[in-house]
């Protein structure tokens, strides 16, 4: 019987040489039902062309840092199985609204500037000293913000949004979603500190809803729902009396 | 740094794609999104064509028709399917915008929207209600 075979259509861009990125198709074995694309992408590294390009580390959808465009959807390349798009070609880009830096490997320094600026760790006013014991939190407390704990940071949803990819000034999905997961923690008090950053113009109100960035969540997040409920909250503060209280 | 350290070497140059005007094109998620916003512009232009329309009603009863133009019928229906369109999708959304807590528990998505549709209907009865009463 025939050898099963899969195309891999991959853009290659080396910044020393190429004016714009290219596609360079690679015909590898599709050996085993459980491949992902990760895995034919390794396989070409190892066995085709060594210099292809790319990020990986856990294999297991975890890690967020193997994100990339398959079929002109973002995808943890870990998570998506090359049975679902034989016998077509799979046409592999970089997350697309980032710049290219190589092949498929993008800049996400612009994230990683805008993920700092909402401070996402937890703020107190006054630390307790380490003997006055835990945060305790009930599961209800803990229920109010699972859902937004969830992100890896994986950027699938940045590269989703074309409000992003048109203004790249917009803060995103991710981190929103990230600053409403400390701002819901009742550990937390830092609300004040997060409010000029995602109320800008930049911030939630550059957001219209188009929520693409939940459909391609890997792990079930619903930024858009962070942002509109975000902006729903900002303007209670500011049209309630009492509303700025803490 | 010491001296035979060579210096760090960062990327000099990236590409950097742009969006294209056809993006919305891409998906259809998307293109109902655009479709959603657009539908706001023809609902605008109606409200405008309106207001002439109450303009010329300054100029007593008889000047007030606007059933009586083919075009502005023709128009309304157009808008009436957009402004249902852009109200249900709109309402729809809610549930996941409105986060309320009744006796400390979240009250359902489905329950809020089925609230803000129930308001909808309450309210076109009450406005159709008031313009019919006044017409007579």
């Amino acid at each position: 019987m025939a050898e099963k075979r899969v195309i891999i259509k991959a853009t290659r861009f080396d910044p020393d040489r190429d004016e714009a990125p290219r596609v360079q198709s690679y015909d590898i074995p599709f050996a085993d039902e459980s491949m992902v694309v990760l895995d034919a992408l390794n396989y070409i590294k190892a066995h085709v062309d060594g210099s292809l390009s790319y990020r990986w580390s856990c294999r297991m959808g975890i890690c967020g840092s193997c994100g990339m465009m398959v079929n002109g959807t973002p995808k943890l390349t870990c998570n998506a199985f090359l049975r679902d798009y034989w016998p077509r070609p799979i046409v592999v880009e970089p997350l697309r609204n980032f710049p290219v830096i190589r092949d498929l490997v993008i800049d996400m320094d612009d994230f990683m500037h805008k993920l700092k600026s909402i401070q996402p760790w937890i703020i107190r006013k006054q630390e307790l000293p380490l003997g006055a014991g835990e945060h305790r939190q009930t599961t209800a407390q803990v229920d109010e913000y699972r859902q937004f704990s969830q992100c890896i940071n994986c950027m699938l949803c940045y590269a989703a949004c074309p409000v992003y990819g048109l203004n790249n000034e917009f803060l995103g999905p991710a981190a929103t979603a990230l600053a409403r997961r400390y701002n819901l923690d009742s550990r937390d008090e830092g609300l004040k500190l997060r409010l000029p950053v995602i109320a800008s113009s930049e911030g939630i109100w550059e957001c219209s809803f188009v929520g693409e960035c939940s459909v391609v969540c890997p792990k079930g997040v619903d930024p858009a729902k962070a942002i509109q409920q975000t902006k729903l909250d900002t303007t209670m503060r500011f049209v309630l009396p009492y509303g700025n209280r803490e | 740094m010491s001296a035979g350290e060579a210096p760090v070497q960062t990327a000099t140059r990236t590409y950097r794609p742009s969006m294209g005007m056809g993006w919305w094109l891409r998906k259809g998620h998307y293109f109902w999104y655009v479709v959603r916003e657009f539908t706001a512009l023809p609902l605008a232009l109606w409200l405008l064509w309106f207001l002439v329309e109450i303009k010329r009603a300054g100029g007593g009863a008889a000047g007030y028709s606007p059933h009586g133009s083919t075009a502005f019928v023709v128009f309304s229906a157009v808008c009436l399917l957009f402004a249902l369109y852009h109200s249900i999708t709109f309402l729809s959304l809610a549930g996941v915008i409105i986060h309320v807590k009744v006796l400390e528990r979240p009250v359902s998505s489905r329950l809020i929207v089925a609230s803000q549709f129930g308001l909808w209907a309450v309210a076109s009865i009450v406005i159709g209600a008031v313009l019919i009463g006044f017409g007579r």
